[in-house]
């Protein structure tokens, strides 16, 4: 039987909740949706307006190169980041309890660092006077020292290194999960453990795997600093320019266009992994 | 970049304050009769860290001696944001501060929005010092804002990697300098477009025009191959030129001197085309009600002692003509330079704004 | 020799001995049930036989072949897990044919394979369901005709009935015993159900914290218990500790009962199933192998009578059928016999 709610005490328990929402989201970003549509007055501030000038602004190919740069550089980092954490994560929950809360405390430590920590950590480590190529000079590796940064690798680094503890706590629950009997099944009837590793732990877990691809993919798409400190100008994403607009430029309605189109992509995305998630709770 | 540029960063430190000296000014000794001794407070805007550290130490307290004014100086975001806060809080009718110091820039934006608050020079019989260059006026020729600061932007390099001191900004282009340069990222704090109609087009006028500042934008297309860092942060640049990562670029004449003192292989040249003058101003929010006191501010700031002060301690250029200081020879050397400086289209970066920095973006990025 | 072998094998777990040295042979062929109480080390045994845990020492070997080191997955025996582990992302087709697959086999003879594996555990053309939509006897087809597809040499089952329910439960036993029978595979379940045991093993192996305690088949598991843990965990059973005093004689609380096999002097323990004590009405004589004892309690269940008895003070269970039933109530003196051949002896746990 359902019961439905009367007072408003029943529906005070929501209120909470609904509340934050509409302080901390629906507001500011409809705040940010109304300043999209506004008239920009070069030399000065915006007015309130609706105008589209400020969409069309961006709709060219200099602006699709870019967003088309940042969400590829997004889905890298998401790729590269599962990459290394799914099967790093696997690992980590077949270990014993003590070593696990060692890992995961120390990865809550790596990512609590900001961007800008992470950002100045890297271009040191990859610089050509105090980096990481020197120690390959000195295992005769390398002739002579080279700078690494800024570059497109240097990016992937930090980013990666970015979102690789984000990554291994999204994944772990579901590993957790995972029913170590699958594995060891897999194996009496003749799967060696790597095997056994991609064709069965992987596809029983695909549907988190997605998920957290996406997660991660929006995660990395809002990344703006780690672009700036470890690339060139090339590799700076929407997130950089929407700075720039909003900061130095003080073009608030060219930046909340530029900023909406990134949250609805992000949006979309996340909606997705909602989806996928819920097949994967029917089946 | 916000979290970057605080405490980290001397300049936009300097520029924050520039961006906003948020004074609250109230009852003046000097100036009884003007307001209420319970009133004598005066609240300053300014960033954490260095800049902040060295008004609070060595020129507030000057201040508050000599008028009985104590101030507050309150954190100030950086860029343009406190910029964007002024013009909101002018609409609101109420100012986050009464003064603060804004760049040029800013300036002429928050004219064209008509944020600043008059100021009266009868009142402030100090200004005369200051150079009329670093006085802001409305259209109309009625002040807005008066210089507060000003400092240069050089060609810097490491001593060690560069053994022979650059005497050009022609440097910058020099195949040889092949990822070496290390140089602003925005159109709007680099001025690189001064510096190459200045040392390429024989100066500015070039800039009045759209296809002028093309040309000026295809002859600095030329460096890109040069350049090893575009940054925004400054700290990531001091760093690398420090070390000789990347041995050279254009950077803040005075944070390079304290870096040569404290031992670093760092040297700035003031290159034959002039070093880059860029300068903040005084200007009070239009919603202030305290006009009356930010007039003795600004007048106090205007005197050139107080100019000299700052040269000393926080090591800022004067904006009074150098005669009227008494900074020596090493002392002046150490901020400012006799070779005539390269002063910023300030005009050309308002009116056409959106264009260039579309036009720069797609410079540096592509 | 043919069959599986343990040598001395023993397992710890740190510090905790889960299996003590243990050395066993199980031959070919046969259907063999380990049975224990939970965390007496059967599962763990099971497990050293698939390669999923380590022997900390000792050898198993099979048809005289040390498999000791050998990884689980060059053994090629087939499990079936408690929790039956299908994989969840694959058809039951495709969980049949997964071992064959992984070997390379052609995709009509995985076709072939799985159609006959399906009619085999009698679930045809189920091949392209998804595993989710089975229900659980299904699902313990699929899992036991997935462990079948190698046509392994050892078929190994943990607990693999223990998720059914009890009516499901007991045709399983028994299609699993003819299963075992048609294919002549040597198989080693798993369990803690001794009802289970006695349906389907050929041999039981009974467990307990890490020991084996009798290796026999069911009837003689039943009738001759080694020892008292067995006794008493296989159906239910009166123990009688006693003194020897004389020639196949034992002096009890109470008087004195018959027992082959008796040794010479000492002191030894009697177990008695209660279905082969007779009860009649009336002290008796008192003679050896019958002893005085008064009712205090009996529970008619329609197809049996239990009957609770003190006997000098001892708690005794008999148990008879309707047709045999002595006219006796509660608080009535009666004659409690104990057959000669029904008082077994045991020896020390």
């Amino acid at each position: 039987m359902k019961i439905k709610p009367r007072t408003f005490s029943d529906y005070a328990t929501i209120g909470f909740p609904a509340g934050m929402l509409m302080v901390f989201f629906v507001i500011p970003f409809g705040i940010m949706i109304a300043v999209s549509f506004f008239q920009r007055v070069q030399g000065a501030f915006y007015e309130p307006a609706f105008v589209f000038d400020n969409y069309a602004r961006f709709l060219t190919s200099f602006f699709g190169g870019i967003l088309g740069f940042s969400i590829g550089l997004a889905a890298l980092v998401a790729v590269v980041s599962v990459l290394l954490a799914f099967p790093f994560t696997y690992i980590l929950t077949r270990m014993t309890r003590r070593t696990q809360v060692v890992w995961l405390v120390f990865l809550l430590s790596v990512l609590s660092l900001s961007e800008v920590l992470i950002g100045f950590g890297w271009s040191t480590l990859l610089s050509r006077t105090a980096g990481i190529s020197n120690l390959l000079v000195a295992l005769g590796v390398l002739d002579k020292p080279m700078s690494l940064s800024p570059s497109f690798g240097a990016v992937m680094t930090g980013m990666v290194y970015q979102t690789f503890p984000y990554t291994v706590l999204v994944l772990f629950p579901a590993l957790s999960r995972l029913d170590p009997s699958l594995v060891e099944v897999a194996r009496t009837l003749g799967s060696g453990p790597v095997r056994s590793f991609l064709n069965v732990v992987v596809p029983a877990l695909r549907n988190s795997i997605v998920s957290t691809l996406i997660m991660v993919f929006v995660f990395a798409l809002g990344c703006y600093l780690l672009p700036q400190l470890l690339g060139k100008p090339s590799h700076w994403t929407l997130s950089v320019l929407i700075t720039d607009q909003a900061i130095y430029q003080s073009n608030m309605p060219f930046a909340a266009a530029m900023a909406v189109f990134l949250v609805l992509v992000s949006l979309s995305l996340v909606a997705i992994s909602l989806l996928y998630g819920k097949k994967e709770n029917a089946a | 970049m916000d979290d970057i540029k605080k405490g980290i960063s001397r300049r936009s430190v300097l520029a924050g304050i520039a961006g906003g000296s948020a004074v609250a000014m109230a009852g003046i000794a000097g100036f009884p009769g003007i307001v209420r001794a319970q009133e004598k407070s005066l609240k300053i805007g300014a960033y954490g860290g260095y800049f902040k550290d060295s008004f609070d130490k060595h020129i507030f307290p000057e201040f508050t001696k000599a008028t009985g004014i104590s101030v507050e100086s309150i954190a100030q975001p950086t860029g343009e944001a406190w910029l964007v806060q002024l013009e909101q809080a002018a609409r609101a009718g109420q100012a986050p501060a009464d003064v603060s110091m804004i760049s040029q820039v800013s300036m002429l934006r928050g004219s064209a929005a008509s944020i600043w608050a008059k100021l009266d020079p009868a009142k402030m019989p100090n200004i005369e010092n200051v150079m009329p260059s670093f006085i802001n006026k409305y259209d109309d020729g009625s002040v807005c804002g008066v210089g507060a600061v000003t400092w240069y932007i050089t060609l810097v390099s490491n001593s060690d990697v560069i053994t022979q001191a650059p005497s050009s900004w022609e440097e910058l282009w020099k195949p040889d300098r092949a990822g070496q340069l290390g140089l602003l990222a925005l159109v709007t704090n680099s001025f690189l477009l001064d510096v190459t109609a200045k040392t390429y087009f024989g100066g500015q006028e070039i800039l009045d025009t759209e296809e002028g500042i093309m040309k000026v934008m295809d002859k600095l297309a030329e460096l890109k191959d040069n350049v090893q860092l575009w940054y925004r942060d400054e700290a990531q640049f001091e760093q690398a030129l420090k070390s000789g990562e990347i041995p050279m670029g254009q950077y803040y004449h005075d944070v390079a001197g304290l870096a040569a003192a404290d031992g670093y292989p760092v040297r700035s040249t003031f290159p034959k085309e002039g070093g880059i003058n860029d300068s903040g101003s005084w200007a009070v929010s239009k919603a202030s009600e305290k006009l009356d006191l930010a007039h003795v501010f600004i007048d106090f700031m205007s005197q050139p002692e107080i100019q000299t002060l700052l040269s000393r301690k926080v090591g800022t250029s004067p904006t009074v003509a150098r005669a009227k200081t008494s900074l020596t020879d090493a002392e002046f050397a150490s901020v400012s330079s006799e070779i005539e400086p390269i002063i910023p289209r300030y005009d050309m970066y308002q009116q056409r704004a959106d264009w260039l920095s579309q036009k720069w973006t797609e410079l540096i990025v592509s | 020799m043919s069959g599986l072998v343990f040598e001395s094998i023993v397992k710890k777990f740190g510090e905790f001995t889960a299996v003590h040295e243990t050395s066993l042979t199980i031959p070919q062929g046969k259907f063999v049930c380990l049975l224990g109480p939970s965390g007496c080390g059967k599962t763990t045994l099971l497990r050293m036989i698939a390669g999923l845990e380590a022997a900390t020492a000792g050898r198993i070997l099979l048809d005289g072949d040390d498999v000791t080191r050998i990884p689980t997955h060059k053994r090629d025996f087939g499990m079936v897990f408690q929790n039956l582990a299908l994989f969840p992302h694959l058809t039951v087709g495709e969980n049949i044919a997964y071992p064959l697959r992984i070997r390379g086999v052609s995709k009509s003879d995985c076709l072939a394979a799985v159609k006959r594996l399906l009619d085999l555990v009698q679930l045809p053309d189920m091949a392209g369901r998804p595993v989710s939509k089975l229900s659980g006897g299904q699902k313990q087809r699929v899992a036991i005709a997935r462990a079948l597809a190698l046509e392994p040499k050892l078929f190994l089952l943990d607990e693999p009935l223990s998720a059914l329910d009890a009516k499901l439960r007991e045709s399983m036993q028994i299609e699993l015993k003819q299963l075992q029978q048609k294919l002549g595979i040597t198989t080693i379940v798993v369990t803690h159900d001794q009802r289970e045991a006695m349906t389907m093993a050929d041999l039981v192996v009974v467990m307990s914290q890490g020991k084996v305690h009798q290796v026999a088949p069911p009837v003689e598991i039943y009738r001759k218990p080694k020892d008292a843990f067995v006794a008493d965990f296989i159906g239910s059973t009166n123990l009688i500790s006693g003194r020897i005093s004389g020639s196949g004689k034992l002096a009890v609380p109470g008087g004195t009962l018959l027992a082959d096999d008796l040794p010479a002097t000492g002191d030894v323990t009697l177990s008695v199933r209660p279905e082969n004590i007779r009860v009649t009405a009336g002290s008796g004589d008192n003679t050896p192998g019958c002893l005085a004892g008064e009712v205090s309690y009996i529970r008619d269940l329609g197809a049996s009578i239990e009957m609770y008895l003190s006997v000098a003070g001892q708690q005794i269970t008999a148990i008879t059928t309707p047709s045999d039933r002595p006219d006796i109530a509660a608080g009535d003196a009666v004659s409690v016999h104990f057959p000669k051949d029904a008082c077994v002896v045991l020896g020390d746990a």
